[in-house]
């Protein structure tokens, strides 16, 4: 066929089948609902519990996945046009807090306490996360804690049989493992986040919470003593040769890989690296487990750092009854918690779903997670997005070059008021 | 002394070709090593991957990441819708480039060039830049979640490089056979489908090749206008397959392969006029 | 007569300047418009602030680093995909047995996604288990070699624009080809029968007549080089800590990542002047010529 031959016949074919092109838009009533719930196993537990209530109450949901990173320009974009999804998946914290200050989200305050979410809602999580500006937007769908996930063998082999408890702890651990030839901590920060766990932990577990809520706020400084003393110790464990070659070239996959091989013994991350491991067949408890991030100074209050993933109500979403129903359905069906829980390998936000669905190690996890003082944000959630892309940035540049933690703060704190501004 | 170089060449024993052949063979290996590495992951589970297993030749012959891509039912969708778009934006950018470029090479007027410069400019800013207008603009339409946004803005965007193309062929067109065509009493439109369009056949075979290719492989436009599954392309569905914290590193090479055929198919079959046509194109600049 | 032409005028050029116009140009403006303003994307309310994003512009250390980025991507543009394009074109031509095999073979890469290719590139230059280090290892025989190609700010860009090279030579290869078959035959012949060996045919005769090829790979080149986008999103992201950041790159970045999409449409506002500099450059080229306008 030549080819405009070729050209003449698509374009009649394109005016034959137009009609069938414009024929896809969805149903009148049906919530519209976009996540970043992609992959194998996320997008299809995800369809199957639309599935189930929409057969349970007759309301369609018209659902629209966003991989993960795309997400945050789909919603942006989405939110510019004024044509936001009716219900979508959030992370709460600053970037909750962000969309909230835009005037783009509804109220569900009135929902809250007629479906008794406060009955249902995990303390530990409740209030940070769903409340902004003293009102209710958030309902949560999953949480996870970041904790020091670890390979049982290797630490056993090295002789290590009580895990860290303290800093001092920490470190001697970490030479044992160097004597043996193991990398003691392996980390994954190509895509940066990853290591803003360290970061976290070492700012909370010296400065505390309420010092780090100031820095997250814009209210304290990266050049305050506090912040360069937390630097100063994670400059300490990058000296003594405890994190493994080449984090900035690592995804957290590859660092849980290298615990997983036993070529690294521990790596800090949060409990969707459960899902992973048990994934790939991984016995949890026997083929890994987790202790807490070590105490390092005495008197400071214990917090726990991890995300909230949650569900948001578009301001002015079209169908608001049916999405608060499948919002409030969503956070307080014990069966689709346990089960969300259990695809995510995170922890259910809903008190009334049985510990006895968790793996042992989640047991744990969710226990740590009660007993704590705090529940922290991550960095990337606890600080307002433009500030978090400075910050990220800065640690993934610590893990390249350590030396000079002074000239890299001013750096960071300067750039950081610069986006406190905006 | 010339007829032995010329002799060289041609004789039985041909060191210098055989030389050439063999560099060219190492050369290609070279080349298609990452490639390789895609067909290697398509082979492989995901956890050998993870663990680090992608450069060696696998011991059995792995099926599964194929039969998962295959049996996948979106999968078939993707494929038809991204061909629903594709086709259609190819052909309606190269006619757009067609007339237009036609009007630049042989109807000039004041002010066209400067009017052929701003459409030519057209190829060179970011797409990110008119996002969020576009999106406004097809919500405003209602356009939102069909398959017309992407057939529209590809045709848009390609119009450029279309026009660019076409009218350095037109140009190297002789005016004679144009004006030989209008005394014989055929209009301006005729003289373009019946004797200009039969010889342009060449820069035609490129430009659907090269349009197609993009066309096919862009991500960013349907990711943005399209939000359920049923008018979604292969493109989103490949990237997509990274999860929040997961990636099916083996079905993803499985269904690039699969992904990447259509645009290989179309490139074997215009490569003939293709050859020819970039070389009317080019000699034109 | 004339009448007649300026009817046809319209009716061709109508409908490429009609969805041009509504679906390009306009939506360009729009976007233009933002750079006045400090909005954030999310907020409908934004204040009008001026040129103060502009002022900013020029402030900005990290819109130096990205147009230094830039302008390397460019310049490796033009010698990277244009020579090995080139020098495959001049194998090629010497009609070799296969030639269409290989032509393919080069040209394979152009066909694959940019996401595939990014990853493939990543595992390429894994620091553990990548196949660029373990074969330096064979070769050098240097025992757990593991240089971080894309995590060290020295050799990240170049780590990209290698792989990014990778796929864009296929298509100036193609078209010096192209460029080559137009060259006539009896020139080169007529050039052998009087003793001029083959190296001095292709640099007198061969490169001069492929000027106009030229012109269009390097356009070409170029245009992808100032859009380089996709491959570096998979492969970098910008970083290590925005090392290979590039004009596209950051002006997405700090629109969709930071939320400052006043601030992005200024750095996208003066990309275009930069790029639009460089077609009237392109263009003045190819009227020196003789190319525009018989």
């Amino acid at each position: 066929m030549k080819p405009w031959h070729l050209m003449k016949a698509t374009l009649g074919a394109t005016a034959l089948v137009a009609p069938l092109m414009l024929g896809s838009a969805s149903a009148e009533d049906a919530v519209s609902v976009s996540h970043y719930f992609t992959g194998e196993l996320g997008q299809k537990g995800i369809t199957e519990i639309f599935t189930e209530f929409t057969d349970k109450t007759g309301i369609a949901v018209a659902d629209s996945p966003i991989g993960h990173e795309d997400f945050k320009t789909g919603i942006l974009v989405r939110a510019a046009g004024n044509s936001l999804p009716d219900v979508f998946s959030y992370w709460a914290g600053a970037r909750t807090q962000f969309v909230v200050d835009a005037g783009n989200i509804m109220d569900i305050g009135d929902m809250w306490s007629a479906d008794k979410l406060d009955d249902v809602v995990a303390k530990s999580v409740a209030d940070g996360a769903t409340l902004y500006n003293g009102k209710r937007y958030l309902v949560p769908f999953g949480y996870h804690y970041a904790g020091m996930f670890y390979n049982p063998k290797v630490m056993t082999d090295a002789g290590i049989t009580t895990m860290p408890k303290t800093w001092d702890d920490l470190l001697a651990a970490c030479k044992t493992l160097k004597d043996k030839g193991i990398d003691p901590i392996a980390l994954g920060s190509k895509n940066r986040w990853p290591a803003q766990f360290w970061f976290d932990y070492l700012l909370l577990r010296t400065a505390g919470p309420d010092y780090r809520a100031k820095l997250m706020s814009g209210a304290a400084s990266y050049t305050d003593a506090e912040v360069k003393k937390a630097m100063g110790l994670w400059k300490d464990l990058v000296d003594a040769g405890c994190f493994a070659a080449n984090s900035n070239a690592n995804d957290w996959t590859d660092a849980s890989d290298q615990v997983a091989r036993g070529d690294a013994a521990m790596t800090l991350m949060g409990t969707w690296i459960t899902g992973y491991w048990n994934g790939q067949g991984l016995q949890p408890g026997t083929d890994y487990d987790f202790f807490e991030f070590p105490m390092v100074a005495e008197g400071v209050p214990n917090a726990v750092v991890g995300p909230v993933d949650g569900w948001l109500i578009a301001a002015n979403a079209k169908n608001a009854e049916g999405a608060k129903k499948l919002v409030a359905w969503l956070a307080s069906d014990p069966a689709v918690q346990a089960k969300w829980a259990q695809i995510q390998g995170a922890l259910s936000a809903n008190v009334k779903v049985d510990a006895s669905t968790y793996t042992p190690v989640m047991r744990r996890a969710l226990k740590t997670v009660a007993d704590a003082d705090a529940f922290a944000f991550n960095y990337d959630l606890a600080t307002p997005p433009p500030v978090a892309e400075v910050g990220l940035n800065m640690f993934a540049e610590f893990m390249n070059d350590s030396s000079n933690i002074d000239a890299l703060m001013d750096k960071t704190q300067a750039a950081a008021a610069d986006a406190f501004k905006q | 002394m010339t007829d032995v170089t010329l002799d060289a060449s041609r004789g039985s024993f041909r060191p210098g070709r055989a030389a050439l052949f063999l560099s060219l063979v190492v050369l290609a290996l070279l080349f298609l090593t990452p490639t390789l590495g895609v067909i290697l992951s398509a082979f492989k589970t995901t956890r050998d991957i993870a663990l680090g297993d992608l450069w060696s030749v696998p011991a059995t012959l792995y099926l599964d990441n194929f039969v998962e891509v295959l049996t996948n039912p979106s999968v078939k969708t993707y494929f038809i819708n991204t061909l629903l778009v594709t086709a259609p934006a190819t052909a309606s950018s190269i006619v757009l480039g067609i007339l237009a470029g036609w009007v630049f090479a042989k109807l000039p007027f004041r002010g066209s060039e400067t009017l052929f410069l701003v459409i030519v400019s057209g190829l060179f800013f970011p797409p990110q830049i008119i996002l969020i207008p576009l999106f406004k603009l097809f919500n405003r339409l209602g356009l939102i979640d069909t398959l017309w946004p992407m057939i529209i803005v590809h045709t848009a965007m390609g119009i450029p490089i279309c026009t660019l193309l076409m009218r350095n062929f037109f140009t190297a067109v002789p005016n004679a056979l144009r004006e030989a065509g209008l005394v014989d009493g055929a209009n301006e439109w005729q003289v373009l489908t019946r004797i200009a369009l039969p010889v342009s056949l060449p820069a035609i075979a490129v430009l659907a090749t090269l349009q197609f290719t993009w066309i096919w492989n862009d991500f960013l436009w349907p990711l943005i206008f399209t939000q359920s599954d049923d008018v979604r392309t292969i493109m989103l569905g490949l990237v997509f397959l990274r999860g929040q914290y997961t990636v099916a590193w083996g079905v993803q090479g499985a269904l690039a392969l699969l992904a990447s055929l259509p645009t290989l198919l179309v490139f074997l079959f215009f490569q003939r006029y293709f050859i020819r046509g970039l070389t009317m194109g080019a000699v034109k600049g | 007569m004339e009448q007649r032409e300026t009817f046809w005028r319209i009716v061709l050029l109508a409908p490429a300047l009609l969805v041009f116009g509504v679906f390009v140009v306009w939506p360009l403006l729009d976007s233009f418009r933002y750079s006045f303003t400090d909005w954030n994307g999310f907020d409908p309310n934004y204040n009008l602030v001026g040129l103060d994003n502009f002022a900013r512009i020029f402030r900005d250390p990290e819109f130096r680093n990205a147009i230094l980025n830039t302008a390397i991507w460019i310049v490796a543009a033009l010698l990277l995909p244009v020579l090995a394009g080139l020098g495959l074109a001049l194998l090629l031509n010497t009609g070799v047995r296969g030639s269409r095999v290989f032509k393919s073979i080069f040209y394979l890469p152009i066909c694959l996604a940019a996401v595939i290719v990014g990853q493939i590139w990543i595992w390429i230059y894994q620091p553990d288990w990548g196949l660029l280090n373990t074969a330096i290892e064979a070769v050098t025989g240097v025992r757990r070699f593991n240089f971080a190609w894309l995590a060290e700010p020295s050799s990240a860009l170049g780590a990209v624009i290698v792989a990014w090279a990778w796929q864009q030579t296929g298509l100036a290869m193609v078209i010096f080809l192209a460029g080559l078959t137009a060259i006539p035959s009896d020139l080169l012949e007529a050039a052998a029968i009087d003793g001029v060996p083959r190296w001095r045919q292709t640099l007198h005769i061969v490169l001069p007549m492929l000027r106009p090829a030229t012109v269009v790979v390097v356009a070409l080149s170029v245009i992808n080089a100032l859009k380089g986008f996709d491959i570096l999103y998979i492969m970098t992201g910008g970083g290590p800590f925005h090392s290979s950041n590039t004009l596209a790159f950051f002006m997405y970045e700090e629109s969709f990542k930071k939320y400052r999409m006043g601030y992005g449409s200024a750095i996208s506002v003066v990309l275009f002047l930069i790029a639009l500099s460089i077609i009237v450059i392109y263009f003045r080229q190819l009227r020196k010529l003789g190319e525009i306008y018989d």
